[in-house]
């Protein structure tokens, strides 16, 4: 048997034991888990060098049976290791973090089961296992965010988060099931060569790749909470911290990991992949602005995630899928981080806030702006021309055919129009040395774009080795030169008028006067509201309950 | 003559408004143990008589009004409370849908096992709603809540059986219903997903009704560890038999 099955079989024999030794090992059972946590992330660690430095091609390996089997390549390798890794901090951190909760066993046992279903999914070689792997997550996602059950908001929220999920599970499932009998194969091998050979292959006269491709989207926007299907995401933070570390560092990725895992039908939908990258865009922008509106840390921490991964999919709609699991796994860390100290954060802030009453807190906290410090059309100049310049060089370092491609031409302009924003927002900022300032945020900017480019370039080479199938994604996801030099100027437009309105806010006195006071209040009233999208589901959900009491009591419930 | 078995068909593999047969029928009987074989025979009888019409089926009517049947009693589950009820109308809604694979399928094998399958979950709701009515007096969602803190072997065990009714995995009947979608068409797959959702749905209510809340101020004792390990190991073996038996 593949060393690759004790991947996903040890946390699996964890939770076993776990449940075995609970009662004689008592609260030392932890102990037993994280040794177990630890060996998974040896073997994953052993895999990802094992399989880097002996070169090896992807592998499928199968317990035999009609499904149960294992597909062995770069995404499964890197993914198994960063699963296994974040999972074993998260162990760590939940021995003393949940020493004083009731069912601590319990919820060792249900952290283990969600490790084995990660890894079995990351790493699934046929649908089947997928589709089990992928159903296990919800389920222990939905007990984990519920580990306390005497608690009404937590349960809640469990809810909402578990019914997001199983929309997700069944389009998947109907992704499967076409594919299956399109194709005539489960097994991933088999059944991306016969979609390579034939991709325009039809059922009952529905393009079946593009229609799972379709499919797959949508289950990918249900796990990765994509605009409407994001609700769930800032509520989970009823659940225990550990479980918001290990949701926002793995499990919410799951929709980048699908979509990556199904690059080979999203090669042959080019219309899927722009879904991708409006509905990506879309969240990127409400979630986004929904964070900034956040007075509770790991509230906004969760629309922060929503905003991520809306980068996440719009990464992959622009081509790019290899980017997107860059993101996805540098997200996971540091987020993973911030949540893993946002209690030691408030706690602190509890005794003392830290934080020094001057320009900076003036700006973050009370968002108001400081004085100007440099001219204002000298920053303006070098926060376009600056980032600008930075990201082309980056970019010629890495490939210079590189702009030849549209989805790269996009991300160099979020690129930029991100340096632009963090340039033009850190200018308000006070210091003793402005100057000195400015030029160490362009060197950190610098060294940032410049390490992106280059891991993300290699990082890409790595996963993607097939060239003409980097280029395909990229090709698939392009769009027709005029719609796209109207999008860019249209994008262009739309930033530049939020630069120039936000600056037209920074004066004292608004050269509008209140003549947009109302609309900035009922915009206001949206955002507070949350768009009122979870009131719009809850008040669907009452009226499809209270329908369904009434036509219970008139049938006298037979 | 087909006609006419086909729709004695419809009150052993429900379509409402027959359906309300089985349903009331589950109902009066209150011997346990009959009503776990009526459970699992009376889904037998109609697709013999659904053999005996001839497979595959050749009207689409029937099977459009089996899909409807199908979603309606889910969405209807959402709100029933008594637990017996409850496995009637889980059992109802999954049983419809064999008619799905009699459209697509020559023998009769494949039906059996699909209406087996699906009536295990019921099965064993039923012998859950004896454990809670020989503690509380009536096995009712909402009337004592919280009995994963007072009663945690007993919200184990239901905490099982609830999430095969869901059909989710490793159960048989999520493969059940897999292979349900393998016969069917797009047209069908979507109420059949909607059915399943549904199905989730009523099931986190019916725990968020037993299981879950502040802890209940019972005297009411657990289930002992010998009867705890019997059901989960009996639960096992259906899992393994079924894992079998599809092909793992």
């Amino acid at each position: 048997m593949n060393l690759q099955w004790l991947i996903p079989l040890l946390p699996l024999l964890s939770a076993l034991l776990v449940q075995l030794f609970a009662a004689r090992l008592g609260k030392r059972v932890a102990h037993l888990s994280v040794a177990l946590g630890t060996l998974t992330v040896i073997v994953a660690a052993y895999q990802l060098v094992a399989y880097i430095g002996t070169d090896a091609s992807p592998s499928w390996h199968s317990l035999g049976t009609m499904w149960g089997s294992l597909y062995v390549d770069p995404l499964s390798s890197i993914m198994s290791l960063v699963v296994a890794g974040i999972s074993l901090i998260v162990h760590v951190y939940s021995i003393r973090y949940m020493t004083e909760e009731p069912g601590y066993p319990r919820f060792f046992l249900l952290l283990d089961l969600m490790t084995a279903s990660i890894l079995l999914m990351v790493a699934a070689g046929d649908l089947v296992t997928l589709l089990i792997a992928w159903h296990m997550i919800g389920i222990m996602l939905y007990f984990l965010l519920g580990q306390n059950t005497e608690s009404w908001p937590s349960q809640r929220y469990a809810f909402w988060t578990f019914i997001t999920y199983r929309l997700g599970d069944l389009p998947l499932v109907l992704a499967a099931v076409l594919l299956y009998q399109t194709y005539g194969a489960i097994d991933f091998p088999t059944l991306f060569s016969r979609i390579a050979a034939d991709p325009n292959a039809t059922i009952m006269g529905v393009p079946t790749a593009i229609t799972a491709a379709f499919l797959v989207a949508l289950s990918a926007f249900a796990k990765s909470a994509q605009f409407p299907l994001h609700t769930w995401l800032p509520y989970t933070m009823e659940g225990p911290t550990p479980v918001s570390a290990l949701m926002h560092a793995g499990i919410v990725n799951a929709g980048g990991f699908i979509i990556n895992r199904f690059a080979p039908v999203f090669v042959h939908s080019d219309g899927v992949l722009h879904m991708l990258f409006v509905v990506g865009l879309i969240t990127a922008l409400v979630g986004s602005v929904l964070m900034l509106t956040q007075n509770d840390i790991k509230k906004s921490l969760g629309y922060s995630t929503m905003g991520q991964m809306g980068f996440m999919v719009m990464e992959c709609g622009l081509g790019a899928f290899s980017l997107a699991v860059f993101h996805l796994i540098a997200h996971g860390l540091f987020k993973g981080t911030m949540f893993l100290g946002s209690g030691s954060m408030i706690h602190e802030a509890r005794k003392h806030d830290g934080v020094p009453h001057n320009p900076l807190h003036t700006f973050l906290v009370e968002r108001k702006s400081a004085s100007l410090k440099l001219p204002w059309l000298f920053i303006g100049l070098a926060t376009l021309v600056v980032p600008l310049f930075i990201l082309v060089i980056a970019h010629w370092f890495v490939a210079p055919d590189f702009f030849e491609k549209q989805g790269a031409i996009v991300l160099l302009f979020f690129g930029w129009i991100t340096g632009v924003q963090v340039l033009f927002a850190t200018h308000h900022l006070d210091a003793n040395n402005p100057i000195r300032m400015m030029m160490m945020i362009l060197l950190s900017f610098t060294l940032i774009v410049v390490g992106y480019t280059v891991i993300g370039h290699a990082f890409e080479n790595f996963l993607y080795p097939e060239e003409a199938f980097r280029n395909a994604l990229y090709h698939a996801a392009g769009i027709d030169k005029l719609t796209f030099d109207g999008l860019v100027f249209l994008l262009a437009l739309i930033v530049v008028a939020g630069w120039f309105s936000s600056y037209l806010a920074s004066r004292e006195k608004s050269v509008f006067g209140d003549r947009f006071g109302a609309v900035r209040l009922t915009l206001y009233s949206l955002i507070s509201r949350e768009f009122y999208v979870a009131d719009l589901y809850d008040r669907m959900a009452h009226w499809l309950l209270d329908a369904s009491k009434r036509f219970n009591v008139w049938m006298r419930w037979y | 003559m087909s006609f006419f078995l086909m729709l004695l068909a419809g009150f052993f593999l429900p379509l409402f408004p027959l359906s309300m047969v089985f349903n009331a029928l589950l109902g009066r009987i209150k011997n346990p143990i009959a009503q776990v074989l009526l459970i699992f025979i009376w889904p037998q009888i109609g697709v013999f008589l659904l053999a005996w019409a001839g497979l595959p089926l050749d009207s689409g009517f029937f099977v459009g009004w089996a899909v409807l049947t199908a979603v309606f009693y889910a969405w209807r589950l959402l709100t029933v409370r008594v637990l017996s009820q409850w496995a009637g109308m889980l059992a109802t809604s999954a049983w419809a849908l064999t008619w799905i694979i009699a459209a697509d399928l020559p023998a009769s094998s494949e039906l059996h096992s699909f209406a087996l399958w699906m009536s295990v979950a019921p099965a064993l709701l039923i012998f859950i709603a004896i454990a809670l009515q020989e503690r509380f007096g009536a096995a009712y969602s909402g009337l004592v809540v919280g009995l994963a803190r007072a009663l945690p072997r007993l919200s184990s065990v239901i905490v099982i059986v609830v999430l095969a009714a869901m059909a989710l995995p490793i159960f048989p009947s999520f493969f059940a219903m897999l292979v349900l979608l393998a016969h069917s068409s797009i047209l069908f797959a979507l109420p059949i997903l909607l059915t399943w959702l549904l199905w989730s749905w009523a099931g986190t209510r019916l725990l968020n009704g037993f299981v879950f809340g502040p802890r209940a101020e019972t005297d009411a004792a657990d289930l002992s560890s010998t009867t705890t390990w019997g059901f989960v190991g009996l639960i096992a073996a259906i899992v393994v038999i079924n894992l079998i038996w599809t092909g793992a």
